[in-house]
């Protein structure tokens, strides 16, 4: 296994799980799970803004990861 | 045993409340409406199971009929379907066993998720040999209710009413058809079942009809023991109804019931959907990596995991009505593709050896078609625009395919690029006092600036991989 298909699949792995945590982030705000609103200060009404934002950036991570860690 | 244990499921636990809200006493029509609508699909199922025994069901029928696009939606929508199913079973489980213990529902079914993946990475058979004793044990109990609630004296006859008119009827049909889904798993997994051909087809109407009597009756015992008002705000009527009127022993007994269904359905659709991810995998529109087959269990163990990390996401909402709306929208889809399949491989290859026909063809697919596509228009409206979503994440799915993977991959190489410059440029800014974040602690700042700092540096090291991927012109 080349050096670049090696670094390809670390660094599609960190992205995907990168894009993972932030989807996960996004329910972890919205359910307030740990008190994570009141800890950033998000107000309720940006709480979906934040939210929408979040899992746009984790699903394109997710996808980008994926194409790297299954490099043809 | 498949059949009945993936179809008795949490839906008939935790939405029967909900629906006695949309159509009063006259639910119980709305459940034997499911039922013929169901029944309508289930034949087409069983004809086209026994026929074409292979690993995928829904997409390998349609596969046969038109190949191409349409095929490719129907396993897409089964596949999407499947994990909402799960998902619905798991928040299903997690408030059924709120009755005897507080659970936190989310964490309940997501925790669900990944038991049954483990179990599923174990294989079919070794589900089947517990299934049946659970399977057994749950029609028992709740043959118990109805026969408690038929002869109980203070339970008073039922007047069929509802307060929204046919309309509410119709609406509690579209928003109930999913308890009478799972039935159709068995074709899924037809390539594990011994003698596919006589087993399929006896399967999916013994299942089927299993749950035409079993439904009505639970409504109707349901509401003569307590009117629809008093049940609609429960999280689990059943269980509700059964603590009226057989005690503590009765809300015990309907816990137990409700787990059984509620973990069975989880299996069966977490087993389905990974049958489905299989098949489209086996015919490159999806990663090859799902077709990876366990080298012990011989199981598409990836493909399982895959199914299952998604079903936990949707799992997190613990949001019933939404799940079950969505479930209904993706197994309607499929069901209308199904019918349509049938008859486009009865009219093109009318040779083919099938050891069970469609009774009453060409009427029993067409009543198929129209009835559940009726049902969509009173789907609720964000499922609906999800379904939209769910339809242009298919076309851009099978373009994929279709135009080129190294397109795509440069195409989300510059986005890496760009969300790796976005997120450089929000640590830059929040790190230097230009965006400050008032209310937060400095400790929470720091940690906000070093967690962008390193998705920014992998985000662009990751673009710069993409966009130079070899056969690119970079």
């Amino acid at each position: 296994m080349s050096i670049r298909r090696k670094v390809s699949i670390v660094v599609g792995l960190a992205q995907s799980l990168i894009g993972a945590f932030a989807t996960a982030f996004a329910f972890i705000l919205y359910h307030n799970f740990l008190g994570t609103q009141a800890m950033l200060n998000v107000t309720a009404k940006d709480v979906v803004f934040y939210m929408l934002i979040l899992i746009v950036f984790g699903l394109l991570s997710i996808i980008s990861g994926l194409f790297l860690v299954n490099e043809q | 045993m498949m059949g009945i244990g993936g179809a008795i499921q949490a839906g008939v636990f935790v939405m029967l409340g909900y629906a006695a809200g949309l159509a009063g006493t006259a639910l119980v029509v709305a459940l034997i409406l499911c039922g013929v609508i169901n029944f309508f699909t289930m034949c087409s199922y069983a004809e086209l199971g026994s026929a074409i025994p292979k690993a995928g069901g829904e997409y390998t029928f349609a596969k046969a009929a038109y190949g191409g696009f349409v095929s490719f939606l129907t396993g897409w929508f089964e596949w999407i379907s499947n994990m909402f199913f799960a998902a619905l079973s798991s928040v299903g489980f997690a408030y059924i066993i709120s009755y005897l213990i507080p659970v936190n529902v989310p964490l309940t079914a997501i925790l669900t998720i990944v038991v049954f993946a483990f179990i599923n990475i174990r294989g079919v058979e070794e589900v089947g040999r517990s299934q049946v004793l659970m399977v057994g044990t749950l029609l028992v109990i709740l043959i118990a209710f109805i026969l408690n609630g038929l002869v109980i004296p203070e339970a008073g006859a039922i007047q069929l009413s509802s307060p929204g008119g046919p309309l509410g009827v119709i609406q509690a049909t579209a928003y109930i058809f999913v308890v009478y889904l799972g039935v159709e798993a068995i074709a899924v997994a037809q390539a594990e079942i011994k003698n596919p051909s006589k087993t399929i087809p006896r399967a999916i109407f013994l299942s089927a009809i299993v749950l035409f009597v079993v439904y009505p009756l639970t409504a109707y015992v349901m509401f003569r023991i307590v009117p629809p008002e008093a049940i609609s705000s429960q999280s689990s009527s059943l269980i509700y109804v059964a603590q009226l009127s057989m005690g503590d022993l009765g809300k015990v007994a309907l816990v137990i019931a409700g787990t059984i269904a509620a973990l069975s359905s989880v299996n069966t659709s977490i087993m389905a959907q990974s049958r489905v991810a299989y098949a489209l995998s086996r015919d490159g529109y999806f990663p090859k990596a799902l077709l990876r087959i366990h080298h012990k269990f011989s199981t598409p163990h990836v493909a399982v995991v895959v199914g299952a990390i998604f079903t936990a996401v949707l799992a997190a909402t613990g949001v019933i009505n939404f799940v079950g709306y969505a479930t209904d929208f993706g197994f309607i889809i499929g069901f209308a593709l199904v019918n349509l399949s049938l008859m486009k491989l009865r009219k093109e290859k009318p040779l083919l050896d099938r050891p069970f026909k469609t009774p009453f063809y060409p009427f029993t697919p067409i009543a198929g078609i129209a009835t559940s596509l009726f049902l969509l228009v009173f789907i609720d409206p964000g499922v609906l625009s999800l379904g939209i979503v769910l339809c242009v994440l298919a076309v851009l799915a099978y373009y994929i395919r279709m135009v080129g993977y190294l397109r795509f991959r440069v195409a989300f190489g510059g986005i890496s690029l760009g969300l790796g410059g976005f997120t450089a440029t929000l640590s830059y800014l929040i790190a230097t006092g230009f965006m400050p974040l008032n209310g937060v602690s400095p400790t929470a700042i720091t940690a906000i600036v070093f967690i962008l700092l390193f998705a920014s540096i992998i985000q662009i090291i990751a673009g710069l991989l993409n966009v130079t991927a070899k056969g690119s012109m970079f």
